[in-house]
């Protein structure tokens, strides 16, 4: 019916396309923009979700991809962020690389769905934090309970 | 009879760092490292190799908590105890026909000389119990006739008493050491190929790593179960958690990122860290701490 055909609209642009920043990671010319693309999807969670400060992008001439760099409040630290889609691949020496660069560094994995994930990578042993109290001595309720199990 | 494929390797230790001198002896079997004796079990502890015991205890054979000897050596440890300082092998230990005989023989004359005691005892064991039986009995008789007729029973039961030897209780002897008397088992460990890995850029990683992180004073054992090369513990196993999981790669190995995130999620539900391990071109080894962000 040509009602229905007259209220189909043309297909509109992408959106991410057309984005400022998105135009400013493609002019640092890395090459893939499937790194880009992941890259673009970090950036609009660190500044719109979850509203880090003095959010940039960098690029890494080593890697041949587009660096973050932030600040989650006012006055923290500067963060390296390095956003990769999650079925590429890396060697520890890229990740030797950016953390060279002397910041706390952060690896995000973003998924083919936009799911991001976030890992604190530092150099040196960490050691983890310890379990958290208070500890109870199980013995003999472990004992009991297995034999009301039977 | 052939010689079985275990040999015996004495090695100098003169474990500088750990500052104690000793002597630890390695037994082959096939390419396996295993140690025996219980001294060597002790000494290698006290030097920060934790290793892993493999035997079943004589008196609870059906668990796997707790094990017995031998202590499996990992390649890396095995190859540290080698390379700080010198490897002196003694020739192969051959167990020849006469030597085995010689054994048999002396357990068969053990075993009858546990028979003769035994049956002695028993038959004291019996002559009580009579005695016990006649004299409650017949309480409150007394008299030669009573008397006679005990000292008939018992004489009786002297000359009829026979211990069978399926009575016999046997020790088993826990303190011997090998499986030199055991032709068949020694046989059934031996490998058609061997059983560790071939030479590669990857186990040359590991081994670095291990080196650098036991040399720090840190307990490695293998952490098979976590999906990493090494568990690094603070001191000894039995005493802390591990704070690490070690997983040794090539600086320029490449990884997928899938494998990353599902190591390092697994160290956050363990609370472990995941530790990436590379060793570097000029002989340090990189270390690059993982941890879960905790960003929601």
């Amino acid at each position: 019916m040509s009602g229905a055909k007259a209220s189909e609209k043309a297909p509109s642009t992408n959106w991410i396309l057309q984005h400022p920043t998105y135009q400013q990671m493609k002019e640092l010319n890395v090459g893939e923009s499937e790194q880009i693309h992941a890259a673009f999807l970090v950036y609009m969670d660190l500044t719109e979700v979850r509203r880090w400060k003095e959010v940039s992008c960098v690029k890494s001439l080593d890697l041949q991809v587009v660096l973050l760099e932030a600040r989650e409040k006012d006055g923290s630290p500067v963060h390296t962020v390095l956003p990769l889609p999650v079925h590429q691949s890396l060697c520890h020496q890229s990740i030797r690389q950016v953390l060279d660069r002397g910041f706390p560094m952060l690896l995000c994995a973003v998924a083919s769905d936009s799911t991001l994930v976030y890992q604190r990578m530092t150099d040196g042993l960490v050691t983890p934090d310890p379990p958290v109290g208070p500890f109870e001595d199980a013995g003999r309720r472990q004992h009991r309970k297995r034999r009301h199990h039977r | 009879m052939e010689a079985p494929p275990c040999s015996q390797v004495e090695e100098l230790q003169q474990e500088q760092e750990h500052g104690s001198s000793l002597v630890v002896g390695l037994s082959l079997c096939d390419s396996a490292p295993l140690l025996w004796r219980f001294q060597d079990l002790k000494t290698v502890r006290s030097n920060s190799l934790v290793g892993a015991l493999l035997g079943s205890l004589p008196r609870t054979p059906r668990q796997n908590i707790r094990l017995g000897r031998p202590l499996l050596l990992m390649p890396e440890e095995e190859r540290v105890l080698r390379e700080h300082h010198g490897a002196a092998a003694l020739s192969a230990w051959n167990q020849d026909a006469a030597g085995a005989a010689e054994l048999r023989q002396r357990y068969e004359e053990e075993q009858q000389r546990s028979l003769e005691e035994q049956s002695i005892l028993a038959l004291e064991d019996r002559k009580l119990a009579l005695l016990r039986a006649m004299t409650s009995s017949s309480g409150s008789e007394s008299g030669a006739g009573s008397d006679e007729a005990l000292q008939c029973r018992l004489l009786a039961l002297e000359q009829n008493f026979s211990f069978p030897r399926s009575a016999l209780a046997v020790q088993l002897s826990t303190a011997r050491a090998g499986l030199s008397h055991c032709q068949e088992a020694c046989a059934f460990l031996e490998a058609d190929r061997p059983i560790r890995e071939q030479d590669s850029p990857r186990r040359d990683a590991r081994y670095q790593v291990f080196r650098d992180l036991w040399g720090r004073g840190f307990f490695l054992t293998s952490a098979g179960k976590f999906g990493g090369d090494f568990l690094v513990y603070p001191g000894d196993p039995l005493r802390f958690h591990a704070h690490f999981i070690a997983v040794c790669l090539t600086l320029d190995e490449s990884i997928c990122m899938l494998d990353v995130l599902s190591v390092a999620r697994l160290g956050s539900n363990v609370k472990k860290t995941v530790l990436l391990c590379s060793p570097a071109p000029d002989g340090s080894v990189h270390y690059t701490s993982l941890q879960w962000s905790g960003m929601m």
